[in-house]
């Protein structure tokens, strides 16, 4: 089957407008917030063409409200779509663990930002790191392109799994930079995406609820069940990115590796860093060195297994955070080497502070960082880098 | 790859002068990626548009720090703060009244001044000087072709399509060796 795919000249953000267009969730409740606003601008714009069919657009108070409708509204058993940033997902903070703990089947996209403060619109992190033990996958984009795409195959885990969904790109540098996407068309991901049904669902006909008191045990059997539904996250991303593969040409798997077979040092990032290591790791090639990349898509559940089996026989890792946990380090270096933890021989790991604050990360720093620090001994703390 | 820097002030269009030639790239088939300042914008501020153009996909994902290209709305921009972003030989098109002579000692760059407002006002565009700054770009870096150049100006131009799509063709043509 072929479709007619048309390639536009999109910024990340509207990349992102465009993918919801062509899913057609019913309910999207947003509140503007710089840099994510685009998405909402667009997303409104298609409407008052009457592109947006079927969709009905929120626009609450705030981010707290708009998470609370998102919440109401996928709980009675439809697709629901809402994106923020920085200070907007942190006020979301308390109702994304009541989106987990009540299964909600939402995406959210977020456009990673420095949370003031002090006042800043820079990629970094931070803001969807720091929501990593709310219960939602967690997804990194690198380009408008895998914005895009992962907007649509989230669809698909998220219900699936019964997970709520997070994904996010760098501010900036993926949110506003505008290239060409292929936008895939309306048959395509109508066809990707079957119609939604799950068998719990809001209806007052029904009397079921969500979210009633439970007892201790209970309790604790919620998160056994909600451990249970990550277990299965890992595989339901490899399967969507193979399978809007087939349909687009273009492959996702949770973790990536660029050029690593035979790599005996190898970069680990997330989100917008890995086109620029990219760029670095075929220079690096070039002139004989065997460093590769290793991209983390999935960031949660942290894909604990095949790190494992990713960095089995490489000599030295080098992490690049865009991020920084006070008191701790860089997060992505801290969760890896708790997940390389008993491997052996397991790589020497760096963890380099790298792009903290959005600050400028190019290809020659890179190659610096890796010539300086791939025979270095490493320490267990992050280190901050120029 | 070629790299370009746009630099303005918050108002003066170059935000969109960048767009206008992604579109243009973009539309004679290259890949192209562009990307502006934002947030702490406003009127009169610094603003700054950069703009990748290669026959293969773009991967990179950072600042522009050796632009081959450099197209400045305002010559009292044209420092060491943003000249140290340029490659040592870079095209400078600036938007001036100044003779050449009076940019000779900034380095090695090839500066052309081109007196925007001019062209601007011969064709009832006022203070708007994107058209004509991006007409004289295309003529002295000898991309992208003119008439995409102006096909893309007429489509994007919100108000005053045929002024702004001569005041683009007279940059070129007065700027044109």
């Amino acid at each position: 089957m072929s479709y007619t795919a048309k390639r536009l000249l999109l910024t990340g953000n509207h990349a992102v407008a465009w993918a919801v267009k062509r899913v057609r969730p019913h309910v999207a409740p947003l509140y503007p917030i710089t840099p994510q606003t685009p998405i909402l601008e667009k997303l409104t714009d298609f409407q008052s063409k009457g592109e947006l069919e079927g969709t009905e657009l929120l626009t609450p108070e705030s981010e707290h409200s708009a998470m609370a409708a998102c919440i109401s509204a996928s709980l009675t058993g439809v697709r629901v779509f809402t994106a923020t940033s920085s200070q907007g997902l942190l006020l979301m903070h308390e109702l994304l663990h009541y989106a987990a703990g009540a299964r909600a089947r939402i995406v959210l996209f977020n456009v990673n930002r420095t949370p003031a403060s002090p006042w800043g619109f820079w990629p970094d992190q931070l803001d969807s790191l720091s929501q990593r033990d709310t219960g939602w996958v967690q997804l990194y984009s690198e380009s408008p392109q895998e914005s895009l795409d992962t907007t649509i195959q989230a669809y698909r885990i998220a219900e699936l799994i019964g997970v709520p969904i997070m994904i996010s790109h760098d501010a900036f540098y993926v949110s506003h930079a505008m290239e060409p996407v292929e936008v895939p068309s309306q048959q395509q991901v109508d066809e990707f995406l079957p119609p939604f049904a799950c068998d719990h669902f809001l209806d007052p006909k029904r009397g079921q609820s969500f979210g009633a008191p439970l007892d201790q045990q209970n309790w604790n059997r919620s998160r056994r069940e909600m451990a249970a539904a990550m277990a299965r996250v890992f595989a339901a991303v490899t399967d969507a990115g193979k399978k809007w593969g087939e349909t687009s040409g273009r492959d996702y798997a949770p973790l990536e590796c660029y050029r690593m077979d035979g790599a005996t040092t190898v970069i680990v990032t997330m989100g917008s860093m890995c086109g620029t290591a990219r760029e670095a790791v075929d220079a690096l090639q070039d002139k004989g060195n065997r460093v590769g990349l290793l991209k983390v898509r999935l960031f949660r559940p942290f894909p604990v297994a095949a790190l494992k089996e990713a960095l089995a026989g490489v000599s030295c890792a080098i992490v690049l955070d865009r991020n920084f946990s006070c008191g701790l380090g860089g997060i992505l270096h801290q969760e890896l080497k708790a997940a390389l933890y008993g491997l052996k021989p397991a790589p020497k790991i760096h963890g380099l502070l790298s792009g903290v604050g959005g600050v400028n990360v190019s290809v020659n720093k890179i190659k610096q960082w890796v010539s300086e620090y791939a025979g270095a001994v490493p320490v267990n703390e992050s280190l901050w880098v120029e | 790859m070629q790299e370009i820097i746009i630099l303005g002030r918050g108002g003066q269009g170059a935000q969109t002068a960048g767009n206008l030639l992604a579109q243009t790239f973009f539309s004679q088939g290259y890949f192209v990626q562009t990307f502006a300042t934002y947030g702490g914008a406003r009127r009169g501020t610094p603003v700054s548009a950069s703009l990748r153009i290669d026959d293969r996909p773009i991967r990179l994902r950072c600042n522009i720090e050796s632009a081959d290209a450099m197209l400045c709305f305002d010559d009292s921009l044209l420092d060491g703060n943003f000249l140290r972003f340029a490659s040592s030989n870079a095209l400078i098109v600036v938007n001036s009244t100044r003779p050449t002579e009076d940019f000779s000692e900034m380095g090695e760059y090839r500066i052309i001044p081109v007196d925007g407002v001019a062209i601007a006002r011969d064709n009832h565009m006022g203070k708007v000087v994107n058209s004509a700054l991006l007409g004289a770009f295309a003529a002295t870096f000898a991309q992208p072709d003119i008439d995409t150049l102006c096909r893309v100006v007429e489509v994007s131009a919100p108000v005053k399509k045929e002024n702004n799509v001569a005041s683009c063709r007279q940059g070129y043509l007065q700027t044109h060796t």
